[in-house]
């Protein structure tokens, strides 16, 4: 029934609309058959927070007023997220029920505007926040949290440290000062020291900053002079959770605020939680009060994960997708993406993206492919003296036979091949390539293609060399 | 006598039912999937593989279907993005951002999430190659990624001829042939030779035809 609801409703609906705007927002929700206690329920899912949140606001009236006129009843339209991205999305995870209630003559009326239909919502917006309304104030990511944090030895004493100032804020360790290089888990962190701070205490205010948002924020106050209020707000949390200090660089009035927020929260046996990119006392543009105050707590690095711990934050993302990624797959991505650890989601992604759209299940086979173009970027600017050397190499011959005058068989045979590839494989013109052989005329260039050409097709053993060629230069 | 010619250009706006997809299939899958607030996208390619053209026409998909986009050139990106709620954000050639956008891209990565936005963006290489600052480009390298795929040369053909059919022009196939063996492949050279052989077509009146264009070689034109 649902099915058939949906059906009409998307009819009607791409004849309303203008043909991009259903196709991005409607033709993208998927209708669910639900029936619970008997009563009619119609679950749209969205792919996205985003889709859910845009349909929400300005298409789930319509749905309704449809879906009176299709049932004459009472209908309740809820929209939802896919499992998958509910998991990962605490905050939007219930979906949003809405309850129609027909009006007495509402049958007749759907054609018309919305006025006939009085919408009560069972979850209004206003009245399911509190909790998650302070929840956003805290501006902290719900995906980050001890449970999703891989543990290895490059990050076990951070972690540990995070723990314990996660149970004991402001008594264990404050500041905490955590550093390291870029993308190996700093800000998920501090997250999961904010998120479990908030699960043990909800009450508590804790607001998560980067810098430069810090430094937004000094910069509001300046023109809006609010800095009294400013004040007020820093001072008055339970837990703060600064990002990237090391962007405080010369930002002289944002130290100077961060300085006294600082010595009042401390002071007050707040906690305060740091992360940087290099130890304190190598931080450039930092006054020395600040860098002295940052050693009263605890500092610790968190390093790049070595593979084993790689290949298990790759199991653990893929868990959070929902997708089985075997250990081979994940090795192989985990083998060639060394440094930081969100290259190593982006490959995932992509890997799982390329699934999807194939429509083919993740193996390693599929994975070399989804990731050919990433793995091999260096190769892929194909220049015509990589061109000559790769040849010139094939055939132990010098590069600079390319360009001489020379017309023995073994060192023209190469050159003709290396022509023929730039030709093939590069958007170079005729005489663009003859001008980087040694200056030879484009007729030169065009003969040797052709020869090439026409050789492919009796000579094996040349066409094998050219195929061997091509796959060494695509990569 | 030499006509004069008015310089106006009709080319239609960049969109993708104007863009010949090629390879590109798995590509505009995932960018109608970041206009509805899918990933940040993050697309490659060597100049002239279209990564402006799909970025201009996600723009346009997006505005069109009542979500607030931009498209920043990174040489104009400046200080501060866009921080519209909900917005689509393309920014163009990355690679070219100067100290302070790099910062403001950063900061639009890390705002993103509370902003509602979602990132278009565009370089010539792969993020492993791109010279940015770290922090930067591993968030880059942190979306998903597309080559934009080269077009083999029966698509670039077809483009010519589109493009010629637009202009009004009538391009014999020995001209096409002679353009994809003799000259440069990548689609701006060949459309600028169109360009070319579209005014001396008006200025002599003389159809588009081989000779026509080896009389303009002869008068300096590259091809």
């Amino acid at each position: 029934m649902n099915q058939d609801f949906w059906s009409f409703c998307l009819s009607r609906l791409e004849n309303e609309l203008p043909p991009q705007q259903f196709n991005t927002w409607i033709k993208t929700l998927s209708a669910r058959t639900e029936d619970e206690q008997g009563e009619a329920r119609l679950q749209l899912v969205a792919p996205n927070r985003f889709v859910l949140q845009w349909v929400r606001e300005r298409y789930l009236r319509r749905i309704e007023e449809l879906a009176e006129a299709f049932f004459h009843a009472p209908v309740a339209v809820e929209l939802s997220l896919p499992p998958a991205a509910a998991a990962r999305a605490p905050a939007a995870q219930k979906p949003v029920a809405v309850a129609v209630h027909a009006s007495t003559e509402a049958g007749a009326a759907h054609a018309g505007g919305p006025a006939d239909i009085s919408v009560a919502e069972v979850e209004p917006e206003a009245a399911i926040p509190s909790a998650d309304l302070a929840y956003e104030k805290t501006r902290l990511n719900p995906d980050f949290t001890f449970d999703t944090l891989v543990t290895g030895r490059a990050n076990d004493l951070a972690r540990a440290a995070a723990m314990q100032v996660a149970q004991n804020p402001g008594t264990s360790y404050n500041p905490l000062f955590v550093y390291g290089g870029v993308g190996l888990g700093k800000t998920h962190l501090i997250h999961a020291i904010g998120n479990a701070v908030y699960k043990h205490n909800p009450r508590a205010v804790i607001r998560y900053v980067h810098v430069e948002d810090y430094y937004a924020d000094v910069v509001r106050a300046y023109q809006q002079k609010s800095f009294d209020a400013f004040k007020r707000y820093y001072r008055s949390l339970d837990l703060l959770l600064i990002d990237d200090i090391q962007f405080f660089n010369n930002k002289n009035r944002t130290q100077e605020e961060f300085f006294h927020a600082f010595n009042a929260l401390t002071e007050a046996r707040k906690q305060i939680v740091i992360t940087c990119d290099t130890y304190p006392k190598d931080i450039q543009g930092l006054e020395d009060r600040l860098i002295s105050r940052f050693d009263w707590g605890l500092t610790v690095q968190i390093e790049p994960p070595e593979l084993e711990m790689r290949v298990a934050i790759l199991k653990k993302k893929a868990e959070a997708l929902r997708v089985a990624v075997d250990d081979d797959v994940a090795f192989l991505i985990a083998k060639n993406l060394r440094s930081n650890v969100r290259e190593l989601e982006g490959a995932l992604n992509k890997v799982v993206a390329y699934a999807r759209f194939h429509n083919r299940g993740i193996s390693l086979e599929l994975a070399k492919e989804a990731l050919k173009d990433l793995l091999n970027a260096h190769n892929r600017q194909l220049t015509i003296e990589h061109i000559q050397k790769t040849v010139a190499d094939y055939y132990k011959i010098k590069v600079a036979d390319m360009h001489s005058k020379k017309r023995t068989r073994v060192v023209a045979r190469p050159r003709q091949v290396a022509m023929w590839l730039a030709k093939d494989l590069t958007p170079m013109s005729l005489p663009a390539i003859g001008e980087a052989f040694g200056g030879r005329d484009h007729t030169t260039v065009l003969h040797a293609c052709r020869t090439i050409a026409d050789l492919r097709q009796g000579d094996p053993q040349l066409n094998h060399d050219v195929h061997v060629l091509t796959q060494v230069l695509r990569g | 006598m030499k006509q004069l010619i008015l310089d106006l250009h009709r080319d239609a706006p960049p969109r993708f039912d104007n863009f010949v997809s090629g390879a590109n299939d798995a590509l505009l899958d995932a960018l109608h999937a970041a206009i509805g607030g899918g990933s940040h996208l993050y697309l490659w390619g060597a100049g002239g593989c279209g990564r402006t053209h799909l970025l201009h026409a996600s723009v346009a998909a997006a505005r069109a279907a009542g979500r607030p986009a931009i498209h920043v050139d990174a040489a104009w990106l400046g200080k501060q993005l866009n921080e519209e709620h909900g917005a689509l954000i393309a920014v163009d050639d990355v690679d070219r951002l100067d100290d302070a956008a790099q910062i403001a891209l950063f900061n639009a990565f890390n705002r993103a999430r509370s902003n509602a936005h979602t990132l278009l963006l565009s370089g010539p290489c792969a993020p492993l190659g791109l010279r940015l600052r770290e922090d930067l480009r591993t968030r880059i390298g942190q979306c998903l990624i597309y080559e934009v795929q080269d077009l083999d040369d029966a698509s670039r053909a077809a483009i010519l001829a589109t493009q010629a059919g637009r202009r009004g022009l009538r391009l014999g196939d020995e001209v096409v042939d002679f353009l994809l063996r003799h000259g440069r492949r990548d689609l701006p050279a060949l459309l600028a030779v169109l360009d070319a052989l579209d005014q001396a077509s008006l200025e002599h009146q003389r159809p588009i035809t081989l000779p026509l264009l080896r009389t303009l070689m002869q008068q300096g034109l590259e091809i």
